[in-house]
């Protein structure tokens, strides 16, 4: 109990003073960035759980991208109480010399299988309860498709050679939810309308809902896994919302960027625990001295410490549940009817989370105390090892957390090969900065000397302070970099492509109409390459989620049809990266190429075997080659490509992707070419852009906030810096100022070692950040990586100005007390 | 005897980068309860390095050492319960106030009085009105003063002193070494001190010179 009271008394000191406010600060602020993200991540995973029991429209929804063989719809109708099936496209719209790309739905006489449709008369209609959906010769539009086309209830809409009746605007689907976050404009029809129209629009899906009961379900389930590998169920009881994994990505990058939080927490907390850690040796060291054992002292230190933790976590948690409720506000548009909540399983396990990687931060501190001794109160002892063994263990936990973190192995990996060596630069810069520039100030007189053989005696302090500094500098930069970068290449895309509209997909039929028209209209086709929908099913004969057990954006990407092109040679944009490309003419047409990212996201090597569904039949690849992007060459790159022969003997649907430049007149003519061709996929990049845009004011939220967490962390390293160091400074001044050098002197001093130090760490945090391009600009976000040196070196001297003038402001109140004060110190 | 402390033999010397260093070889020196014995030396001569070896801080290059606390043989950290030290620099800490620095051995013992009895202690140094003022508001004598009392409080059965007037003026220092050789004498145990000052050694029972390794009886 004396112990628990000794321990309570010290917090309680400590906490007077700014070393241990600081330490609360760095703490509680980390605390509640974690736990915001984890609540409000909580509050999302239950909203999407609540939301699948009531938003599926069936017991069970089964996915495929070319429509079941007759016998294989029959044995789910066996098998399923009741069945309806759906199919979705994207086309392209055109009504009254207006066009969209819009969803449409063919539905059967049994849609809506459960639930109820909602639709109106008009936009502004009030909404009216439907248990069929349109009859034959009508078709439904989506309040926003309805104003993009300015087509209402009583207009008649031609889709190539049909014509339809908007009889109705459908408000509500029973089966939304199973778009997930999709924003698409709607529209439905009955199946029967669009008989022989002969449409193949793309992102063509086959949806079948059904009606079963827990026996029913789990038959089905054994069926699809069994006889259709390419098919996806989604299911009311403990199955994944389709919104899960979009949501799940975003966990993970936000992931990714509390370990970078957290990698700048560790120096602020190591920092911070330089003076901290000296008072409580001392004080350890004098319980030792009143016989006190080892393990009581390190026990009383222990539960010091927890008190200070339990202190940040109240605080942090409270300021946490509120951002929570302000961030569940900000996401109702992407969530609608979320609410907020207490969440307390994921309280605790990001609470627990925390207090492990904390503790690991205190393992060396802890370490450090065991060597105190008596012995050191009489003789003053150093423990030079405690340096290196506080950044290795530090980096190494970070490292582990980081891995824990991240689903993009080898995204982790190069942040931390670029912060790795960014420490090491610095390191380097250190040693080499301050053993010449001591050497040079050995025989000159003057202030700028005399501060490099201060700081040459101080290297060890020193060396912690810059590489403080210089990793905190260059999360900051690079953070700010790839936002700025991220939106200049949004905003650049029209630019990088050659043409103006972007042909997404162009079958054969349209080919023929598409060179008609550009040349009637002076267009121009500026590239073209084919490709075929192929879905990937296995690899090495495992099914996918089989084999890939680490979600990713690839994997998310790969679960749908992906384009897959072929070529004989290398194409102009694209180099090889590992591997062999094909010979001319080469009779092997099983091997396949593919990008780097997809061979580490999905965990892939040479040699393995990627089983890919082409209009429905399967067909086996050998992995041979890595190929990847060559910036400046064309845009349209594949992911995966394959010997030209395999179009001859496989035969697939072959599509078109390419770009074309309209000129001003031709654009007042597309709705021709759309009207008789809906399925034709075209877009214009000034649509693209504004799509672009969309998604742009989300991620500029996100990484606004992200980068006001960044923001704020740094104030609290740069001020744990320089606070850490306060004390020496402070005693270096004092004994200056009593061999007789004025405060004036002394303020220069300390300008020259800020602006030393300030130069360095800046130096290192851009190199960091130039190598932390280097290496993820390409590979990640296949963006050429050209950096600005201006803006590098003006990211240095700002950092430099502002880590000067906070530090000359601490010097200047430290150098306002008296000597007398400064030497009692 | 029941508590002493018996260095047979010892020899100890530290490396630096260039040289190694000896301090004394085969050196022999008993400390016994209800004993004083003072250590004089030039600076250098080893006298800090022979006291932690004598504290059990540090363990000798050579030689044994042996330790017997109520008449049973006795680890370095057995002996450790029972002691107590005193510092040149006084090292009382500066969060705590008077009575805190002295409560504090006490309080580390679990003894509920803990405040109590620092308060009795605080009267004898004769710092009862300094009691709530922290050590940046006392001069060096009364730190010192505290720093004895506070070694001495839980009546241990060796004090180490190290240069406990080191940083004292003479009258000072003078209060302070009646109040170490009152209070040892008062508690019972040994009280071992290191320091330049002849005259403080003087007044210890035996008092030993340490020079060129050599340790010789002086008194």
């Amino acid at each position: 109990m004396s112990s628990v009271s000794v321990a309570l008394d010290n917090a309680r000191a400590d906490i007077k003073g700014s070393d241990g406010r600081l330490l609360i600060l760095t703490q509680t602020l980390l605390i509640f960035f974690l736990l915001t993200l984890s609540l409000t991540s909580a509050s999302v995973q239950r909203y999407l759980s609540d939301n699948l029991d009531s938003m599926l429209g069936a017991d069970m929804a089964v996915t495929s991208y070319d429509a079941l063989a007759s016998d294989e719809v029959d044995m789910l109708t066996t098998l399923a109480a009741r069945r309806s099936t759906t199919q979705l496209m994207t086309l392209t719209l055109a009504h009254k010399g207006a066009w969209q790309r819009a969803q449409l739905k063919l539905i059967d006489d049994i849609y809506p299988l459960q639930g109820e449709l909602k639709t109106g008369a008009s936009r502004s209609a009030e909404h009216v309860s439907r248990t069929r959906g349109p009859g034959l010769g009508e078709i439904w539009i989506g309040p926003r498709l309805s104003t993009k086309l300015k087509a209402a209830v009583g207009d008649v809409m031609t889709l190539g050679d049909t014509q339809l009746a908007v009889t109705a605007i459908v408000f509500h689907e029973p089966d939304r939810l199973m778009e997930g976050h999709s924003v698409a404009m709607r529209a439905m029809v009955h199946s029967a309308s669009l008989k022989g129209a002969n449409l193949d629009g793309t992102n063509n899906r086959y949806r079948y809902l059904l009606e079963a009961n827990a026996s029913e379900r789990s038959a089905i389930e054994a069926w699809v896994a069994e006889t259709l590998p390419a098919a996806e169920i989604t299911k009311k009881d403990g199955g994944s919302h389709p919104l899960a994994l979009f949501w799940q990505r975003t966990e993970n990058f936000l992931g990714l960027a509390s370990v970078i939080l957290f990698f700048m927490a560790a120096v602020a907390v190591d920092m911070a625990n330089r003076r901290h850690l000296v008072r409580q040796k001392h004080r350890l060291a004098l319980y030792l001295s009143f016989g006190t054992r080892l393990s009581t002292g390190l026990k009383i230190s222990l539960f010091q410490w927890g008190l200070g933790f339990i202190a940040s976590l109240c605080i942090g948690t409270a300021l946490a549940y509120v951002a929570e409720g302000f961030l569940i506000g900000q996401l109702a548009d992407q969530f609608p009817g979320i609410s907020w909540g207490w969440h307390t399983a994921a309280l605790v396990k990001t609470t627990l989370l925390t207090l492990a990687l904390l503790l690991a931060f205190q393992a060396p501190a802890l370490w450090q105390l065991k060597s105190s001794s008596v012995a050191s109160l009489i003789r003053a002892q150093d423990t030079p090892r405690a340096t290196f063994l506080r950044t290795v263990w530090g980096f190494s936990s970070l490292a582990m957390l980081a891995s824990f973190y991240s689903d993009n192995a080898l995204l982790t990996g190069m942040t931390l090969a670029a912060m790795g060596g960014a420490l090491l630069l610095m390191l380097l810069l250190t040693w080499l900065v301050l053993t010449f520039g001591e050497l040079w100030a050995r025989r000159r007189p003057g202030l700028l000397p005399f501060s490099f053989f201060m700081m040459k005696q101080r290297i060890f302090s020193k060396s912690t302070q810059i590489l403080g500094l210089g990793l905190c500098g260059l999360l900051l930069l690079f953070t700010l970099m790839l936002m700025q970068d991220i939106r200049t290449s949004m905003d650049g895309y029209v630019r990088s492509n050659d043409g103006n509209l972007l042909i997404s997909a162009a079958q054969p039929k349209h080919m023929k109409a598409i060179e008609t028209w550009a040349s009637s209209t002076g267009s121009v086709i500026r590239a073209l390459r084919p490709f075929t929908n192929a879905q990937l099913v296995k690899i090495n004969g495992a099914k996918l989620d089989d084999f890939v057990t680490k979600p990713s954006d690839t994997l998310s990407n790969v679960k749908s049809p992906i384009r897959l092109s072929w070529s004989e040679a290398v194409p102009d944009n694209n180099r090889v990266v590992d591997g062999n490309w094909w010979q001319p003419g080469e009779a092997d047409w099983h091997r396949i190429s593919a990008e780097p990212e997809v061979l580490t996201d999905l965990g892939l090597a040479l040699g393995d075997t990627l089983t890919f569904q082409i209009d429905g039949k399967l067909h086996d690849f050998k992995l041979t080659v890595s190929h990847a992007f060559r910036p400046g060459r064309g845009s349209i790159t594949f992911w995966f490509q394959v010997p030209p022969l395999m179009v001859t003997e496989v035969a697939p649907s072959v599509r078109y992707i390419g770009s074309m430049e309209l000129p001003d007149a031709a654009w007042g003519t597309l709705d021709t070419l759309w009207q008789q061709f809906p399925d034709l996929s075209m877009v214009p990049l000034k649509e693209l852009t504004a799509r672009f845009d969309a998604t742009l004011a989300m991620v500029t939220k996100l990484t606004v906030g992200f980068a006001a967490m960044v923001l704020l962390m740094a104030g609290v390293v740069i001020a744990a810096s320089i606070k850490g160091f306060e004390a020496d400074d402070r005693q270096k001044n004092g004994l200056l100022m009593s061999m007789g050098l004025g405060k004036r002197d002394c303020m220069k001093l300390s300008f020259y070692d800020w602006l030393i130090t300030a130069l360095i760490a800046g130096s290192g945090a851009a190199a960091g950040t130039w190598l932390a391009g280097l290496l993820i600009y390409q590979s990640q976000f296949s963006l050429a990586y050209s950096p600005d040196p201006a803006w590098l070196i003006g990211s240095v001297l700002v950092m430099c100005a502002v880590v000067c003038s906070i530090g000359l402001t601490y010097s200047r109140r430290s150098l306002s007390a008296s000597v007398t004060d400064l030497l009692a110190d | 005897m029941q508590n002493q402390i018996e260095l047979r033999k010892i020899s100890h010397f530290f490396d630096t980068s260039d040289e190694r260093i000896n301090l004394f070889e085969d050196l022999s020196l008993t400390i016994k309860a209800g004993t004083t014995l003072a250590i004089t030396g030039a600076s250098g001569a080893g006298k800090s390095s022979l006291l932690t070896l004598a504290a059990g801080l540090e363990t000798p290059k050579a030689g044994d050492i042996h330790i017997r606390v109520d008449g049973k043989t006795a680890s370095a950290t057995d002996m450790r319960a029972h002691s107590g030290f005193i510092f040149q620099h006084f090292h009382l800490m500066n969060e705590l106030d008077a009575l805190g620095n002295l409560a504090l051995p006490l309080r580390l013992k679990g003894n509920k009085d803990a405040f109590d009895i620092a308060r009795t202690w605080l009267e004898r140094v004769g710092l009862s009105d300094r009691a709530n003022h922290k050590p940046n508001q006392l001069s060096g004598g009364e730190q010192q003063r505290i720093a004895v009392a506070r070694a001495f409080v839980t009546n241990p059965a060796f004090v180490f002193a190290d240069e406990p007037t080191g940083n004292l003026d003479e009258i000072t220092s003078g209060k302070v070494a009646d109040l170490m050789f009152d209070f040892a004498a008062e508690g019972g145990g040994a009280l071992v001190l290191v320091t330049h000052n002849r005259e403080l050694a003087n007044r210890a029972d035996t008092s030993h010179h340490l020079a060129h390794g050599k340790l010789e009886r002086t008194s």
